[in-house]
């Protein structure tokens, strides 16, 4: 287990260097860089002269081929220096941090009403597999796993923004109201909530008809095991039988979905989150990714992939710990 | 095949390809349907097709009767400039691309435009900000999102089914590079690989984006295939087929490939749905390639600045939606009739 531990963390290693070479080179070659995405938004009558602009160049590193630059950018990480932002001139930790409260509130309530209304969904399915009534979920989920999010999203604004335009229940888009500073601490959290529901909604369907179907699917296969007849036939009764026999044997797949989810609960979504302007990690992504804001590119990147890579392996781990048959020697 | 059988079987398999097939035909008639050029005409002595314009340019450009009325057709025209002539129009005459004006077709008022194009009877989905007519572009939107799915996932498959295939027959050193390149992939967020390849490119068309996705799309196609070449490798008929001295590219195109086919077409299916998801999606957030090429995802970023037209959110996103979910209930449909685990419980 050790040897296959350091093993993998050798190999992820090697995976995060060439995955964040990968995307320097790419965003380097992307054209404009932070100077002259900058200077289009300036006013024309202070341009900044060429001397000046050679020194900002240098000053930031732009002068140097994208290999060179990278060089220096790895050697900053491994000390622990991950740069300053071009656009807001903060350290990149400190904006990445800003954004990913807003980030961890939708995913975090998302992921536990996934787990909550999936798992009695995916039971009851299986309890009643084949009747009409299962049938219909069914149905219901396939289609609400098609539903794309954004036009979802775009489709629940035009009714709760526009259709109840007027009325106490219109729902904005954003993450706070414009009078969010003078209310009172529950005033504050009501309307945090009230602007919380229509994004929770969207990014919430998609997995809830996901796992559904994946507990389902996983119980189809565990109720037709020999042990589940035997239980029957000594006399279990048949929700006993369905989830202290057949749903505790489901649970191993389980683990391997909980790697698979880890960087989702970071990396929001960029598009959710910039239909209802939410002050998340996908809309940070999507700015810096306009603005050619490098540091923050890359910060998002390396934690996106750390993530990822972690919960691969602690996939992996998770499964030899549940499962006796795996063993990694 | 028993494949096909089985899959039969599934209604909204069937339901599903059925739409399919019916949003083929109305891509391959998108310019009869709807369209403001001509689908045949005679002119000074000339038959020519202009609607084939749609499809490409330069089919149109040759013809005397384009370079003559400048791509701008009308019946009033076409007579005045010479009695003889007589044209064959597709059935609604709207433009996926510009504002319809007063009475270019006889006796049909102007688009509006801004927040008044409402559903009427001459604009049957309303109009778009710029009075552009929605119906013609979802109509001629379905060739733009049909040649997106094949094209990209036709690159994605075959980038996916020949490292797949490498991987899993040759196994050793081919099989770690290639989980090592999908594990990179995986790390890579999507969005990014495809923004920022998208950006390097000076002007990109809808091709470039069909590229990139494709480029970036094949790793459940090649996870798949290798875990059925891995599986077949060892099977009997294939040592069966080496012992009679077959050569390995024999073995694995002849004998292996047609057998892993039919399971690589779930992957395949819901490549496809995933490329019509992302390129609406891109063509949502601005990157939207530029005309002609009508996307069912630029009405919606259009209906997303104007809220209040909810016929620019209703409509397209009704086609995205459907067409996604026929892909993947195909896809699903594929799985069940493919995998052996389900074929034994169906019994």
């Amino acid at each position: 287990m050790t040897i296959y531990l350091i093993r993998r963390l050798l190999l992820g290693f090697v995976t995060l260097v060439v995955v964040t070479a990968i995307v320097y080179a790419l965003i380097r070659h992307m054209p404009g860089t932070p100077l002259t995405m900058a200077a289009e938004n300036m006013d024309p009558s202070r341009k900044i002269s060429d001397e000046d602009y050679a020194l900002m160049k240098k000053a930031y590193g732009l002068d140097k081929d994208w290999y060179v630059a990278y060089f220096y950018w790895i050697g900053n990480v491994a000390r622990g220096d991950l740069g300053a932002s071009f656009r807001e001139r903060k350290p990149v930790a400190g904006v990445i941090l800003q954004r990913v409260g807003p980030t961890l509130l939708l995913s975090g309530l998302s992921i536990v009403i996934t787990y909550i209304v999936s798992v009695p969904i995916g039971l009851y399915s299986t309890m009643r597999s084949g009747k009409l009534d299962e049938r219909t979920t069914s149905v219901l989920l396939y289609v609400l796993y098609s539903l794309p999010t954004y036009v979802a999203a775009l489709q629940l604004l035009v009714i709760f923004y526009l259709r109840l335009k007027g009325t106490d229940w219109q729902l904005k888009p954003g993450m706070v109201s414009d009078d969010y500073v003078d209310l009172s601490p529950v005033g504050k959290l009501q309307d945090i909530g009230a602007h919380l529901i229509l994004p929770l909604i969207c990014f919430t369907y998609g997995s809830l008809a996901y796992y559904s179907r994946f507990v389902k699917a996983n119980m189809e296969e565990a109720i037709r095991q020999d042990y589940i007849r035997t239980a029957r036939a000594k006399g279990v009764g048949p929700i006993r039988v369905l989830v202290m026999h057949a749903f505790r044997n489901t649970l191993i797949p389980f683990v391997t979905l909980v790697g698979l989810t880890l960087p989702g609960i970071l990396s929001g979504s960029i598009i959710l989150e910039q239909i209802f302007s939410w002050p998340g990690m996908g809309s940070l992504f999507f700015e810096s990714l306009t603005f050619r804001d490098y540091p923050v590119i890359m910060g998002l990147v390396l934690m996106f992939t750390l993530l990822t890579l972690f919960g691969q392996l602690l996939a992996d781990v998770l499964y030899a710990m549940v499962d006796p048959r795996v063993t990694y020697n | 095949m028993e494949v096909w059988r089985r899959y039969r079987r599934n209604f909204f398999g069937v339901a599903a390809l059925l739409y399919v097939l019916v949003l083929s035909v109305v891509a391959l008639l998108s310019p009869v349907i709807v369209g403001t050029k001509p689908v045949i005409c005679r002119y000074k002595g000339q038959i020519s097709v202009p609607a084939l314009g749609y499809f490409y340019e330069p089919w149109e450009d040759r013809s005397t009767v384009s370079q003559e009325l400048r791509k701008r057709y009308t019946p009033e025209k076409l007579k005045e400039k010479d009695p003889a002539s007589w044209a064959i129009w597709p059935f609604v005459f709207q433009d996926p691309f510009r504002r319809v004006r007063e009475n270019e077709w006889p006796g049909q008022p102007g688009n509006p435009s801004g927040g008044d194009g409402k559903p009427s009877a001459v604009n049957l989905l309303g109009t778009s900000q710029r009075g552009v007519d929605v119906f013609a572009v979802l109509v001629h939107g379905t060739r733009v999102a049909l040649m997106v799915g094949f094209v990209s996932t036709g690159i994605a498959a075959a980038i996916g089914m020949t490292l797949g295939a490498m991987a899993g027959y040759y196994g050793g050193w081919a099989d770690t590079l290639l989980s090592r390149m999908m594990e990179i992939m995986m790390c890579i967020p999507t969005l990014v690989l495809i923004l920022a390849l998208l950006a390097i490119v000076d002007r990109p068309t809808i091709w470039h984006t069909m590229v990139v996705l494709g480029v970036t799309g094949w790793t459940s196609i090649a996870r798949l295939m290798r875990a059925e070449f891995l599986k077949l490798r060892t099977s009997e008929y294939v040592t069966a087929a080496r012992a009679l001295g077959a050569g390995q590219t024999r073995v694995m195109f002849r004998h292996i490939l047609p057998n892993a086919l039919a399971p690589v077409l779930v992957p395949i299916s819901f490549g496809i749905a995933s490329a019509i998801l992302v390129e609406n999606a891109l063509s949502f957030l601005g990157f939207s390639s530029p005309p002609p090429s009508a996307s069912w995802g630029t009405l919606l970023s259009a209906g997303q600045r104007n809220l209040d037209m909810w016929w620019l959110i209703v409509f397209p996103g009704a086609a995205i939606f459907l067409t996604v979910l026929a892909y993947n209930l195909i896809g699903e449909g594929l799985q069940e009739a493919t995998d052996p685990r389900l074929r034994e419980g169906a019994k």
